[in-house]
């Protein structure tokens, strides 16, 4: 094991937020969780008691005497404020004292450096050119991922979850918010730990070796099928991708009906907000990880193959 | 925090210990207080970091200012002692008193003129207020009129300026007396008053100046003294610097060089560079090695660090202040680290690369030596250097381009001129006519072009030369059986010799041999006598051969140990490998090939080429010309090695002892396989791929290019473009790949460690590759020493592309662009074996023993250390091109005819005879210094070299060209008479030493013949030699004082008894003598010769039969013992 390795890309500085990210993610995926399960909890108790559920004070405590029904803002959440604001002060000054900007040497026109590596924060995007098409990968995806958030407001018809933390109520939109923030998470941390010289993938622990040499073929699917010929293989292709489509739906559909919740919230849900919904969900949550998955375990290259695009 | 909000409701349900409000209820005093004073804390430390933490060289200037403080403290009462021994000395007292003495005789003029002085000044202050304000008013009046817009508002503007100039102003102004007197005066007036009162304030300042320049001179002329009888500073000095410390201010000195875009804060802690005390690494109380002055500032001098910086030499990051490693840029992403200091010099090779010498570089000059001379130039292209290799090549490949351009232009010729004929009209064909014409006249532009690019092929061929000998000749100069041993561990049989190591096996060994063998050129050459070994070795030890060669001391009775130069080899086991007869052709004239060579056929020519011509088997620099396609040949063997001008005889007896060096009678193993021929395919292929032909001349490769990657920016590479192959990650890391142990920088991971790493183990970087033979690294073992190692690194780390200004390169003009062109050609011939060319340089003869005794150092050849203020251009060049000043005359001159007709009587058949020697012109003689053992051998430079070296030595004498000698006044006949009588006084026996032309004599003579002297010397430079020889060449037996000094008549008397008739002479003596002899005759001279002496008369001798014996004879005379 090259731990030296290792140690050289943690410790760069550039790499600060990823490696912090390790440790916040979980982190605050267990508070909110933590707190979603203690205000689930305290639904079913108000559910339970109607009378309760009248007098109770506050949304997210279980009843207790003496507590007051609201709090004001100040000083009860701005004290809690700026406690953050001072903290986090205090870490933005240790940070830029200890670590200086990671500034290299004068770029060199005829020298590319190898990696080249976008910024922390892009390499979830560069990662991404590995399984597809530059214009799919760098604009349709992009685009897409940013056009789905805006329209998640408008597809969902839950009128309860709002303002404080729950499970019970929010599996939906959790659920795939969760899956596609880990899904660029690891994208981002595959690119910083995972890829080495020449975009290869290096397992944590191997050294870095300039001089690494790989056999590697990847295939478009229509040639493991022995399907050569355009435009057979744009036909297949499309039929896959179809199918896929039509696959991933109906699991997708499966696995949210079989909350009796949900099921609650698929009947006030359009057939338009609904179909809005899985062609998000399949083409940013579940084409990606399939795709890397072919790439990775099956040495795919495209499903899709046409004269225009690949997929 | 009580909670006032409850409410009855609560009340009721209340238990009895309620449970606090886990927000309401809580305190966060302490997580705040924690946090606040963190904050605190934190922002405490970003002070910190601000002030100190960044600015690491605060406490680098705080610890300067006191260590320096001390020391000058410390070195104060010394230096006030040593101010005061020399202040008490006479001299200065009479300095001091010469000063006060003219303080005090200008003493009341002085005060006069200040007083007046005094009294303009309150006079000026008086009016300067009111006529400062009126003309500013009227100024910006003006500005108004020039911008007015009608006529009519210009001149509204007019009248007010006109007005306001004619108004009165009051002022006061104090009288000559010195009281307030008011006064009323116009603008005019006023601007007059006040502009003639500056004028004779001007006019009393200049008088004051006067007035003072007695005391001022007399005061400089006093410190001068203090200074220059003081080692070190005066105290005062002492003073000044310690009160400059006292006041030291704390900021980062920076130096801007707006024209290189640079800033160098390198000051900022290195504060001893500039200090006028010289401050050292093992002074005690300045201790860090951080503060120490520049170790060289005289190179400062001529460097000052306002316009170069520092960081263009040194490399680092000037910017840089953080922390040692940032400002030395010596971290990871600083491309250009401070140079280590073992190659430090590479620096300068940043403005000085296109030098072939330094001056005050002598790594980097060793560096570019070793490149040059241990044949790194043969594989690795660099330029400047085997230059001549590449201009052949584009002169070649002109030459073709402006062959096809003719042949188009015959074409259009013929075009235009058939479309004349069938032109409708006559105005069409008289134009198309025309057009033929010019393009007739084009090609006979076009012919004088390849003319003289042919000319200079021929010269560039000349001049071109190969680190290695020509593998042509092997099979006349080697034994056969010897070749597969040197090539096995050419190290082992010759120590030090420039022939690397190619990591060969047996089998390669084998082919290789077999292809070298039976490529080269069959012939025999004319069996040779033996000569006399202990005349040989007579000559070997003087002629000049140890300049280059070296060999065992014990070999020619010098004692134990290596002698001689390492230019060549080392010739010490030479008889146990070559040819007799080859080496007395080689040494008799080495440039003398066994067959030319046609670049334009690709072959070497045989006798038949030239006998199916009716031609003769001759070529030489005369007869160049391919007699198949009138090409230039490749005449000369491309050897620096010069011709020595031997007879045949010496040739053979030099060649009988060399000969005879062997360490034991050699056995070798048999190597009949050479004349396999099935080897020979292989062995080709390998002599391809190891680059041979790039040091040596091989048959059928020729034209083959270098193998190697072109050196010139290797500096500059970027480090990733090193392969370090399978040791890069653990270099990376900081390990040595071998022992995996940490390494300190510049040892692996850096462009230093790549190429010393790579020159002590050429093969290094294939560590661990599964590589065929052709993929291995090619570069061979070179065996250098660690200095070696270390000025090649050098010269490496400096090659760089440098992004610096042009003005700030170095770039020289006139006399020291010659000297750097000459430069070139001085090493590659080694000049300095013999000759001492630069101040402070010794030759290689001058270290050796033989020539530390008296007599020997006689024998040393001459200084030239001022040879172009010594020489006429036009002789040296012609004395250069050949040393025996035979001027192609010579015992029997060397025609084609006549060297045709000695081959064919020789031999009977011309193959066969081509291959003896043929006698040379200027044979075994130097051409001034006769008396000198040494001999100035021919060097076969082309005119290009000639006149390179002409400039280089009229340029390192600062001497312009062209040059046109000076008329000296003819010699009256009085003045004969009193030259002759110094010429042969006892007090200065000219003939005494100086070469007469007569045998007998010149063989105990130890200077040069006068009657060269009107054609070689410049009466200057002769007249300065006259006064002061010792100073031009420190030993030289010519007398010195022979002149003294008479300052009444500013001129210089002889320094012995004169005849009476001198008294009524009042000229200059030196300049008498230096006349006479510049127009001394050989009758005059033979006069002298029999005049002063009592022997028999003596009858005159030509033994020059040459077409310049009018001027040059000799003559014998008999002299009395």
């Amino acid at each position: 094991m090259d731990w030296h390795q290792l140690w050289e890309i943690a410790s760069a500085p550039d790499n600060v937020p990823i490696v912090a990210m390790l440790f916040l993610v979980p982190f605050f995926a267990w508070m909110g969780f933590r707190q979603a399960r203690a205000n689930d909890k305290l639904i079913d108790q108000l559910e339970a008691d109607p009378q309760l559920a009248k007098t109770h004070h506050r949304k997210t405590w279980p009843w207790k005497p003496h507590w007051a029904r609201e709090l004001h803002v100040w000083p009860y959440l701005l004290r809690i404020e700026f406690l953050a604001v001072l903290i986090v002060t205090i870490i933005l000054y240790v940070w830029s004292i200890t670590l200086n900007a990671p500034l290299e040497e004068p770029a060199n026109p005829n020298l590319t450096m190898n990696p080249s590596k976008a910024p922390w924060y892009f390499l979830g995007l560069q990662e991404m050119l590995v399984y597809f098409d530059p214009w799919i990968a760098g604009v349709v995806m992009p685009t897409l991922i940013l056009v789905g958030l805006m329209v998640f407001p408008y597809v969902d018809s839950n009128p309860l979850g709002v303002g404080y933390y729950t499970w019970k109520q929010r599996k939906v939109a959790i659920g795939a918010f969760l899956i596609g923030f880990i899904m660029w998470i690891s994208l981002i941390i595959i690119g910083t730990f995972i890829r080495g010289p020449g975009w290869v993938w290096f397992w944590p622990g191997q050294t870095w070796d300039h001089n690494v040499v790989l056999y590697e073929i990847n295939r478009d699917l229509p040639d493991i099928f022995g399907i050569t010929t355009q435009p057979w293989k744009g036909i297949f292709g499309g039929v896959v991708v179809l199918l896929f489509y039509v696959l991933s739906g109906l699991l997708i559909h499966w696995i949210i009906l079989r909350s009796e919740f949900e099921k609650k919230i698929f009947q006030r849900t359009s057939l338009l907000q609904y179909m809005v919904f899985q062609f998000f969900a399949i083409t940013v949550l579940i084409s990606m990880p399939a795709k890397l998955l072919a790439r990775q375990l099956f040495r795919i290259k495209y499903v899709w193959v046409t004269t225009w695009f690949n997929i | 925090m009580a909670d006032e909000v409850g409410s009855e409701q609560l009340e009721k349900r209340a238990p009895d210990t309620p449970e606090p409000d886990p927000i309401a209820d809580r305190s966060m005093s302490g997580a705040l207080l924690v946090s606040s004073l963190l904050l605190i804390v934190v922002m405490g430390w970003s002070l910190f970091d601000e002030v100190i933490g960044q600015r690491p060289w605060k406490s680098y200037q705080s610890d300067f200012v006191d260590k320096y403080s001390t020391y000058l403290k410390g070195i104060k009462p010394q230096q006030s002692e040593a101010e005061k021994e020399v202040k008490d000395s006479p001299e200065y007292q009479e300095l001091d008193r010469a000063y006060q003495g003219a303080v005090k005789g200008a003493e009341s003029e002085v005060k006069e003129i200040n007083s007046k002085i005094r009294a303009i000044d309150q006079k000026v202050t008086d009016i300067t207020e009111p006529f400062q304000n009126a003309r500013a008013w009227v100024s910006a009046k003006t500005y108004e009129l020039e911008v007015a817009g009608s006529e009519s508002s210009k001149k509204s503007i007019q009248r007010s300026i006109e007005e306001r100039r004619k108004e009165k102003i009051d002022i006061s102004i104090h009288n000559d007396a010195g009281a307030l007197e008011d006064k009323e005066l116009d603008y005019n007036e006023l601007e007059a008053l006040y502009n003639g009162l500056r004028d004779e304030k001007a006019q009393l300042t200049a008088r004051l100046i006067e007035a003072r320049k007695e005391q001022t001179e007399a005061l400089t002329e006093r410190d001068n003294y203090l200074q220059n009888h003081l080692t070190g500073l005066t105290g005062p000095q002492v003073e000044q610097l310690i009160n400059k410390m006292d006041k030291f201010d704390y900021t980062i000195k920076q130096i801007h060089v707006a024209e290189a875009d640079l800033v160098d804060r390198c000051e900022s802690c290195h504060l001893g560079v500039r200090e006028p005390v010289t401050l050292t690494a093992d002074n005690k109380s300045i201790g860090d090695p951080a503060f120490v002055s520049h170790p060289n500032k005289d190179l400062l001098q001529i460097h000052p660090p306002e316009r170069f910086g520092c960081s263009t030499c040194h490399g680092g990051n000037g910017r840089g202040t953080t922390s040692v490693e940032k400002a030395h840029g010596r971290y990871k992403h600083w491309l250009w680290p401070l140079y280590y200091k073992e190659n430090v010099e590479a620096g300068c090779n940043q403005c000085h690369n296109r030098d072939r010498v330094t001056a005050g570089a002598d790594a980097l000059n060793q560096g570019k030596d070793l490149f040059q001379n241990a044949g790194c130039t043969g594989c690795h292209r660099y330029e400047g250097f085997d230059r001549e290799t590449d201009a052949l090549a584009s002169a070649s490949q002109t030459i073709t381009q402006l062959e096809m351009e003719r042949q188009a232009r015959l074409r259009e010729i013929r075009e235009a001129t058939d479309a004349a004929d069938k032109a409708e009209t006559n105005e069409a064909a008289r134009e198309l006519l025309r057009r033929a014409n010019s393009l007739e006249q084009m090609i006979s532009k076009i012919d004088n072009r390849i003319d003289e690019l042919e000319i200079q092929s021929k010269y560039l061929m000349q001049d071109r030369k190969k680190v290695g000998p020509n593998l042509k000749e092997i099979r006349a100069k080697l034994r056969k059986d010897w070749v597969p041993v040197w090539l096995r561990d050419p190290q082992a049989f010759r120590p030090g010799t420039k022939m690397p190591s190619f990591r060969l096996d047996d089998d390669e060994i084998r082919a290789i041999s077999a292809f070298i063998w039976q490529s080269a050129l069959d012939v025999r050459v004319a069996g040779q006598p033996q000569g006399d070994p202990s005349h040989g070795k007579e000559l070997f030890k003087t002629i000049g051969c140890l300049a280059c060669h070296s060999v065992d001391g014990r070999a020619i009775d010098l004692g134990d140990g290596t002698i001689g130069g390492d230019f060549a080899a080392n010739l010490s086991r030479v008889g146990e490998k070559a040819n007799y007869d080859y080496i007395v052709r080689w040494i008799h004239n080495p440039r003398r090939r066994l067959a030319p060579y046609s670049p334009s056929l690709k072959r070497d020519l045989t006798p038949a080429d030239y006998s199916q011509k009716g031609q003769p088997f001759v070529f030489d620099e005369a007869h160049s010309k391919s007699p198949v396609d009138g090409r230039e040949l490749l005449v000369h063997n491309m050897t620096v090695m010069p011709n020595f001008r031997l007879s045949e005889q010496d040739a053979r007896d030099i060649a009988t002892f060399l000969t005879s060096l062997k360490r034991s009678e050699p056995e070798y193993p048999d190597a009949s396989f050479m004349d396999d021929t099935s080897l020979a395919a292989q062995g080709e292929i390998l002599v391809k791929r190891y680059g041979c032909a790039g040091c040596h001349e091989i048959k059928g490769l020729e034209d083959e290019q270098r193998i190697g990657t072109e050196l010139t920016p290797e500096g500059s590479k970027p480090i990733e473009r090193l392969d370090f192959a399978l040791l890069t990650e653990p270099a990376k890391m900081g390990l040595d790949p071998f022992t995996g142990k940490d390494v300190e920088r510049g040892k692996w991971y850096d462009h230093k460690g790549f190429f010393e790493n790579k020159l002590r183990s050429p093969g290094i970087y294939d560590v661990g590759k599964e590589r065929t033979p052709e993929e291995r690294l090619r570069m061979p073992n070179i065996y250098l020493e660690e200095d070696e190692i270390t000025a090649l690194t050098t010269f490496l780390l400096g090659s760089v592309v440098t992004a610096l200004p042009e003005t700030i390169r170095y770039s020289p003009e006139g006399g020291q662009k010659a000297v750097q062109d000459g430069w070139w050609v001085v090493q590659k011939y080694n000049c300095m074996g013999c000759h001492n060319v630069l101040i402070g340089q010794d030759s290689v003869l001058m270290g050796m023993a033989m020539y530390q005794t008296g007599d020997g150092k006689e024998q040393l050849p001459p200084r030239l250390t001022t040879e172009g203020a010594r020489v006429n251009p036009d002789w040296l060049l012609k004395f250069l091109k050949d040393p025996s000043l035979n001027n192609g005359g010579g015992a029997r001159p060397v025609t084609a005819q006549s060297l045709a007709a000695h081959l064919q009587g020789e031999g009977g058949q011309v193959e066969q005879a081509a291959y003896a020697l043929a006698s040379q012109s200027g044979a075994n003689r130097n051409g001034v210094r006769a008396y000198l053992k040494a001999r100035m051998p021919t060097f076969n430079f082309s005119p290009n070299e000639l006149q390179a070296l002409v400039n280089f030595f009229m340029g390192a004498s600062s001497q312009r060209q062209p040059y046109i000698a000076e008329r000296l006044d003819p010699l009256t006949s009085d003045e004969q008479g009193l030259a002759r009588a110094l010429f042969t006084s006892n007090a200065a026996p000219c003939l005494k030493c100086h070469m007469t032309g007569d045998p007998a004599h010149d063989a105990i003579a130890t200077a040069p013949n006068f009657l060269l002297a009107p054609e070689r010397l410049k009466p200057a430079w002769t007249e300065r030699w006259l006064v002061h020889p010792e100073l031009i060449s420190p030993g030289t037996s010519m007398p010195s004082q022979l002149f003294v000094r008479d300052d009444e008549k500013d001129r210089w008397i002889f320094n012995g008894p004169t005849p009476p008739a001198f008294q009524s002479y009042d000229k200059d003596h030196a300049t008498l003598l230096v006349r006479y002899m510049f127009q001394i005759t050989p009758e005059e001279q033979r006069r002298l010769g029999t005049g002063g002496s009592s022997a028999p008369a003596a009858s005159p001798v030509s033994v020059n039969s040459g077409p310049r014996a009018d001027r040059l004879p000799r003559y014998a005379s008999v002299r009395a013992p």
